[in-house]
């Protein structure tokens, strides 16, 4: 069957007999759990979405102290947010399989930055595998549950974009049978990191260290395909796919030997000596750091080799592999002047202008933007707009231009602690999701009541984490099969940690939001106090799909030409995506992308946007 | 070479990442091997999207500049973003729809001018009206579907997926969604016999 690569990592986890799943979601991880979520009932696991990386972490790790196969996934950076549990976690190592994917992202396509987890590896003491396609990543991550219950120690799985976001053929196997439950066997010198406990331990981790190094060397997924004597590539993960098809188009397949590495940390010493050993000259092609290439390095002075290594000064450090780039990497390194696609040859007068991602039509954060700027200005503050990470990201670009700031998962919160207490000219507005509220902004708003910070912080809640894929989260109200949970509510913690000023506001709604966040300030300078607006509206998608699987019809606005002056206000400054400018600059919405949220009916001062046809009655009932 | 190299591109929303699962799924059940890389989160929230989807002998899953031999369009400039893949032979489906990006005062190039500059680029362009005929088939979200309709039609895709194939996989979905997509299927294929006539 096809699958894409992530679903082939939970296909072989299952296959591998695991009890227990859980992370939170970030690109590009997410369809993981996401796909362990639909199987769970079924196979009697359990499967969760936690608050951030480092719960799903560490409740992971519990599952596999007490003996039960687990498994935790998060993006990249994700890993930084687990990373405290995780550096302790190869000194205690654990009773059964418990493997961490990490999913990087080189090119950045959704992420701040391109580290490369093969680090954290060397860093924690933990074996990395890398898949090369998504075929390879069900039998691969299969065959690391074994390792990691058969070395009592925690693994790495790490894939990048292209492996987890490619589909393609997956041969199924009989999965084992799953065991959820486990039972933890109290041995305080091993799971109680004091210092007298851990000083042993890390001396038996190095000793476990040097085992998983032997073991690695006979590690089936690691193959050379020999190919004469004077050239060598030595590929890990996805580079492994690009090079072949790169010898292939190049016509050299048969005249460069390959070794194919799935276990990039530790790397198979004796593997790579023998390649090395063996020819002239070696090209390592790997994504992102040297780490491969460091390693053959430092294995050719220890053995006093003189074969030619290179990598990095052919390959590019920076970005994502491409066949392209690998391609042209060997053709250079090989002398073959050039790969063989010819592009035409033609530059366009009409160019394509750019299209960035956008908040989607309907969005209700693009009213809240909307209200927040005007209310802002209206009460004269300078604002300084620290942004967060989500869909509300996107208010980065114009027109709204209103995150300054935005580094990391609730950095929106921390950053603003800071600036309310030295750049007294200006407020701090934080903008932060509701999922990463829960995630990561907690601590930091019982910081801003503690220390007196005057900051507003705005909870934009659209009911579900939307930029994944809308997975649930703690303030939702359902779990991912539907079925109710508990609700923790937003208003209720910021007021519980002691914020005086508390103000729920509907987006759609610009005149009260505007008046809620004005009210925010006020406070904000009259008191010195931290003050909360949480900006309450369901994701537009959710609610489309809704009305789509329900049959239930949305109303739909129209423009009255006649009225409309063609200022450009509902395009331009509001900027919904399914208003565009038509002869003469003149509005027109587009019936196919419209919503019918009407927030664009509050926007034009001309009243020139009219209800064409009013939804159905169940419609309003959709939204929560 | 036994290798095809299929770019579909679009704008996040349209359905491209259905299309080329369709696509790989039909593979599966016509013996062909089907490699498909996509974009998801951030870069899908109306933006330009870029799917690659290669049928055949292949390991790595993304297509090289200047390789593709088709590119399918759900946006008109969308095709004209993918001009470094295409090359002298590539055969380019443009669905016959603008979509403004949404910045603000951005001037969107019209249809005419960027079917006159891949005419100029010296591929063989086609154009089909797919959302009119989704629509006709019962939901613009449809468009994906004509598309292939009218790709298959053109053969580019003989001897890896055929139209039974994806038809096949088409049954498999849920009732409302399969009578759109099968009907969207049947109108690209004959808008495509109409426009090569």
């Amino acid at each position: 069957m096809v699958l894409l690569g992530n679903e082939a990592i939970a296909r072989g986890a299952i296959e591998a007999g695991i009890g227990w799943a859980s992370a939170y979601p970030g690109t590009p991880s997410t369809e993981i759990v996401e796909a362990l979520h639909r199987v769970a009932k079924q196979l009697g696991i359990h499967v969760e979405w936690s608050t951030n990386e480092k719960v799903a972490f560490e409740a992971a790790y519990a599952a596999a102290m007490a003996g039960v196969r687990s498994l935790t996934a998060m993006k990249h950076v994700g890993v930084n947010v687990a990373a405290d549990p995780l550096m302790t976690s190869a000194y205690t190592g654990v009773e059964e399989g418990f493997v961490i994917v990490t999913a990087d992202d080189p090119g950045m396509w959704s992420s701040q930055n391109e580290q490369d987890n093969r680090w954290y590896g060397l860093h924690a003491f933990i074996p990395v595998f890398e898949p090369y396609s998504p075929t390879e990543a069900k039998d691969l991550a299969r065959e690391v549950f074994e390792f990691s219950s058969r070395m009592k120690h925690p693994a790495f799985l790490r894939t990048t974009t292209r492996v987890s976001h490619t589909r393609g053929p997956v041969t199924l196997s009989e999965p084992r049978k799953p065991l959820a439950t486990g039972s933890f066997r109290k041995q305080p010198e091993r799971w109680t990191i004091v210092p007298a406990h851990a000083r042993v331990l890390r001396r038996r981790m190095l000793e476990r260290w040097e085992k998983i190094g032997e073991e690695v060397e006979r590690f089936p997924f690691n193959r050379v395909e020999r190919h004469g004597t004077e050239v060598a590539v030595i590929a890990s993960g996805i580079a492994y796919g690009h090079v072949i098809d790169a010898l292939e188009e190049l016509g050299v397949r048969d005249q460069v030997t390959v070794l194919k590495l799935a276990t990039t940390v530790p790397a198979p010493r004796k593997l790579i000596l023998d390649v090395l050993s063996s020819h002239k000259r070696v090209l390592v092609v790997e994504e992102l750091e040297p780490i491969i290439e460091w390693e053959a390095k430092r294995i050719a002075y220890e053995e006093r080799l003189d074969t030619e290594i290179h990598g990095k000064d052919y390959v590019p450090r920076v970005g994502e592999l491409t066949l392209h780039r690998v391609a042209s990497a060997i053709a250079e390194y090989l002398g073959l002047g050039g790969v063989p696609w010819r592009p035409v040859d033609h530059e366009p007068k009409v160019k394509p202008p750019p299209r960035p991602p956008t908040l989607c039509p309907g969005c209700p954060h693009r009213g809240l933007f909307y209200a927040l700027r005007r209310a802002v200005n209206r009460a004269g503050v300078k604002p300084i707009y620290s942004g967060d990470i989500g869909c509300y990201s996107l208010a980065v670009l114009p027109p709204f231009r209103m995150q300054d700031t935005m580094i990391e998962m609730g950095g929106s919160v921390g950053l603003a602690n800071g600036f309310a207490h030295v750049d007294r000219e200006k407020i701090p507005v934080a903008t932060i999701g509701d999922s990463t509220f829960f995630h990561a902004g907690i601590p930091g708003l019982i910081n801003a009541v503690y220390n007196r910070s005057p900051m507003l912080v705005v909870v934009l809640d659209n009911r579900v984490t939307a930029m994944t894929g809308h997975q649930p989260h703690p303030g939702t109200g359902f779990y991912p099969t539907g079925e109710p949970a508990p609700v923790v509510s937003i208003e209720n913690v910021a007021r519980g940690v002691g914020i005086e000023y508390v103000e729920t506001v509907d987006p759609f709604n610009l005149e009260e939001t505007e008046k809620a966040v004005q009210g925010a300030l006020d406070h904000i300078r009259r008191t010195g106090k931290p003050a909360v607006v949480v900006s309450k509206r369901a994701c537009t998608l959710l609610v489309d799909a809704a009305a789509r699987r329900k049959g239930v019809e949305a109303p739909l606005y129209t423009v009255d030409q006649d009225k409309c002056t063609g200022c450009g206000i509902c395009y331009n400054a509001f900027s919904c995506p399914a208003i565009s400018p038509i002869n003469g600059g003149k509005a027109a919405i587009d019936p196919t992308l419209c919503t019918g949220c009407g927030v664009c009916v509050q926007v034009c001062p001309h009243d020139a946007i009219v209800l064409e046809r009013p939804g159905d009655p169940e419609w309003e009932k959709l939204w929560f | 070479m036994s290798r095809l190299n299929v770019l579909l591109a679009g704008v996040g929303g349209q359905g491209l990442i259905t299309l080329a699962s369709v696509m790989a799924k039909a593979g599966v059940i016509e013996g062909t091997k089907v490699l498909v890389a996509e974009t998801h989160g951030l870069s899908q929230r109306g933006g330009s999207v870029e799917v690659h989807v290669r049928f055949g002998r292949v390991e790595s899953p993304l297509i090289p500049p200047g390789g593709a031999h088709v590119v399918v369009a759900l946006e008109a400039i969308e095709a004209l973003r993918s001009l470094k893949y295409m090359n002298h032979s590539t055969l380019v489906l443009v669905n016959r729809r603008v979509i403004r990006p949404n910045l603000p005062g951005v001037k969107a190039p019209s249809l005419e001018e960027i079917l006159e500059e891949l005419g100029k680029a010296g591929v063989k362009v086609l154009d089909i009206p797919a959302t009119d005929l989704a629509i006709r088939a019962g939901s613009s979200l449809a468009a994906n579907m004509v598309m292939l309709g009218a790709l298959l039609a053109t053969g580019a895709l003989d001897g890896y997926i055929s139209r039974g194939g994806v038809e096949k996989v088409l049954e498999t979905m849920p009732p409302r969604w399969r009578r759109v997509n099968l009907e969207a299927l049947r109108l690209g294929y004959g808008a495509l016999r109409e426009t090569e006539a």
